[in-house]
């Protein structure tokens, strides 16, 4: 799925070189299920598959809420923040208030989206980095929740929130459908809109984008509110896998939320996003914690393994590429440009 | 701007000073301290705030290093960690020598900078995702080697000089401070130095004077290593037990405090001075935070609140530079 807006300003995948990607990335995920399935016999299970189908579906909307930011060639660092905002949020408006969970839910992600905006807005005014910005707006939105919520769980949540939980299609958790809904929503808002297109320009260069009329601040602000509504999501889907509200929601969601796009090849520079992309890059990553975890290898190895993983990923997706420039280029030494040696 | 600034008077040199708001922020918060609090000055207070300075400083200045060079190092934490536990175990499973232990957790520390530098200048990828990946390797290291359990048992002399102290002032203070005299020598006197600034301003200037630019980055990695090395000892010294999440929250600080000094994240500016003071004022809010018995999740917060009101007057500042 190649949503990218043309441009010739800057080197991006072609049109091959993306579904190659894609293609690889099948391939790995393929390869991992069958080492999986033949080692640890237990890893097709129906329970480890629906308990693999619910993780999923987390990371994959984790890694839509950063791939929406990196689309603007930006950062949000403060996902897992916002995330853990919005379920202290709904856990407080469910439990303490007694609202309707559709209310308690709604408002929760408004509060995201809210946050998300806050961020936005910040970055296009002041004008500073949104790594810093979000870096900062991180911390200060997880101190006020612990400052409001004093570190408390909401356990006592209606028992419809756990029960959705539960839920099975198949063998699969309903939460996956919601996360592939949104998939399907991304991908018509970047190939089929105006203001996807516009994010994507506004990624790709944003002077250029601005000297063509695209409002370039109003994407960034619109981009930073939809990655804090996705990050709310992913925050609510574990409120119903967990069945109460947790203050320690969000905080290892750095690392798997750049993961996913980044192994999709969704680039960190902007202008181009693959929705399908993270998605694969998500079930990567679920499929490996997995695979560890029913092959008791446990949780201690695991991050070794997925720092790995993305090295061994983007350094592959790296030289993927300068060989292609260099088929595509003919003898001019364009390859070598990024490391820069002079004789 | 020299010119200009030769015209000033000493009060308009000091405001226009980058460290200026810093530093009147500092004696504000002494002054206050001291007057509502009469256990803010007690010798004993003293010494724990200086005492919990030290790591968060070197920490820091790991940072700065690949700011300097508009880079991040996202694995200092991580590093941090391995080498914390690397060192501990030395000591404590291997019986190793404190020096020689030391030595190789710094060793070690400056290997995982230069494999980042090298992964960096040699991929032509992100300093961001390459280190963000690091630094879970580093992690799993980490919790795969301990499964999460601390050495306690270190050499009795190591722990000694994690607790001794003369008067308010640690002994811990000692490697921090000749490590900030150092680094200052370092960043404005020597030539290794200087072409880490000038990479950092202006990368193909720099290239175009002959500066080995790839080498300088990878540099700046190693030096960053092995900084968060120094601070992961300390920090063990300072608790006395190896623990493996040692480094798990040093990623805000190491960011908050260059950046609160004014570093750049585009590179070329960085201040040691600055940045020490930095973490002074943090220092001071953490130990002012205790003192009011305020919730500890202030601290969080008010951190956050810290970084944008810093970026903000700095951003103020430049605007009022450029429109005089």
């Amino acid at each position: 799925m190649t949503l990218s807006v043309p441009s010739d300003s800057r080197a991006r995948p072609s049109f091959l070189a993306e579904q190659s990607n894609l293609i690889g990335l099948a391939a790995i995920i393929l390869l991992f299920w069958v080492l999986f399935t033949s080692l640890a016999p237990g890893f097709v299970s129906t329970f480890n598959l629906f308990a693999l189908s619910r993780s999923l579906a987390v990371d994959v909307v984790i890694g839509f809420s950063t791939m929406v930011v990196l689309a603007t060639g930006g950062m949000n660092l403060a996902i897992g923040s916002i995330g853990v905002c919005a379920v202290m949020a709904s856990g407080y408006l469910m439990q303490t208030l007694g609202l309707p969970i559709p209310v308690a839910m709604a408002l929760a992600l408004l509060l995201g989206a809210f946050l998300g905006w806050l961020n936005g807005f910040v970055i296009v005014r002041s004008g500073v980095n949104s790594f810093i910005i979000t870096l900062a707006s991180a911390s200060l939105f997880l101190g006020g929740m612990l400052i409001l919520s004093k570190a408390q769980t909401f356990n006592a949540l209606p028992p419809e929130i756990a029960a959705f939980g539960r839920m099975r299609w198949g063998f699969l958790s309903p939460l996956l459908f919601v996360a592939l809904g949104l998939g399907a929503a991304l991908i018509v808002l970047f190939r089929f809109t105006a203001l996807g297109r516009e994010i994507l320009a506004a990624g790709a260069n944003a002077r250029a984008a601005e000297l063509s009329g695209v409002p370039v601040g109003r994407a960034i602000i619109i981009a930073h509110t939809l990655s804090g509504a996705l990050a709310a999501s992913a925050g609510l889907m574990l409120v119903f896998r967990l069945g109460a509200a947790m203050p320690s929601i969000g905080q290892d969601w750095l690392l798997p939320s750049f993961l996913a796009p980044v192994l999709g090849g969704t680039l960190l520079a902007g202008g181009y996003v693959s929705v399908v992309g993270t998605i694969l890059g998500a079930f990567l990553v679920t499929t490996i914690r997995s695979g560890l975890l029913v092959m008791q290898i446990g949780n201690f190895w695991l991050q070794l393994f997925l720092g790995l993983i993305l090295l061994a990923a983007v350094m592959l997706d790296r030289y993927r590429s300068v060989y292609a420039e260099r088929r595509s280029l003919g003898r001019r030494d364009s390859g070598r440009r990024n490391s820069g040696r002079r004789a | 701007m020299s010119t200009l600034t030769r015209n000033m008077s000493f009060g308009q040199r000091f405001l226009a000073n980058e460290w200026s708001a810093l530093a009147v922020a500092i004696v504000i918060g002494l002054v206050a301290l001291a007057a509502l609090s009469p256990a803010f000055l007690t010798e004993f207070n003293l010494y724990v705030m200086l005492r919990s300075f030290c790591v968060v400083l070197i920490v820091a200045f790991a940072q700065m290093l690949t700011l300097a060079v508009g880079q991040m190092n996202l694995s200092v934490g991580a590093l941090g960690g391995l080498v914390a536990i690397a060192v501990g175990g030395m000591m404590e499973k291997w019986g190793f020598p404190v020096p020689v232990a030391i030595l190789s957790g710094l060793a070690i520390g400056a290997a995982g900078g230069l494999i980042n530098g090298l992964l960096t200048v040699r991929t032509g990828i992100n300093g961001f995702i390459i280190t963000l990946a690091t630094a879970s390797a580093f992690t799993g290291i980490n919790l795969g080697i301990t499964e999460s359990i601390p050495f306690y048992n270190l050499p009795a002399g190591f722990v000694a000089f994690g607790t001794g102290r003369f008067y308010a002032l640690p002994y811990l203070l000692l490697p921090p401070v000749l490590i900030a005299i150092a680094l200052a020598f370092f960043l404005a006197r020597t030539v290794p130095g200087r072409q880490l600034l000038a990479v950092g301003g202006n990368p193909q200037a720099a290239e175009l004077s002959g500066i080995p630019r790839d080498r300088v980055i990878v540099m700046a990695h190693t030096l960053s290593g092995l900084l968060a090395a120094a601070a992961a000892i300390l920090a063990v010294a300072q608790l006395g037990s190896a623990q493996p999440t040692i480094g798990v929250d040093w990623l805000l600080m190491s960011f908050a405090a260059p950046i609160i000094g004014g570093a750049a994240l585009t590179g070329g500016h960085i201040s040691v001075a600055a940045t020490a003071l930095a973490v002074v004022l943090i220092v001071i809010i953490q130990n002012g935070m205790v003192l009011a018995k305020v919730d500890p999740y202030w601290v969080q917060f008010l951190l956050g609140a810290l970084i944008l009101a810093a970026v903000g007057l700095n951003r103020l500042r430049a605007v009022r530079a450029g429109g005089a």
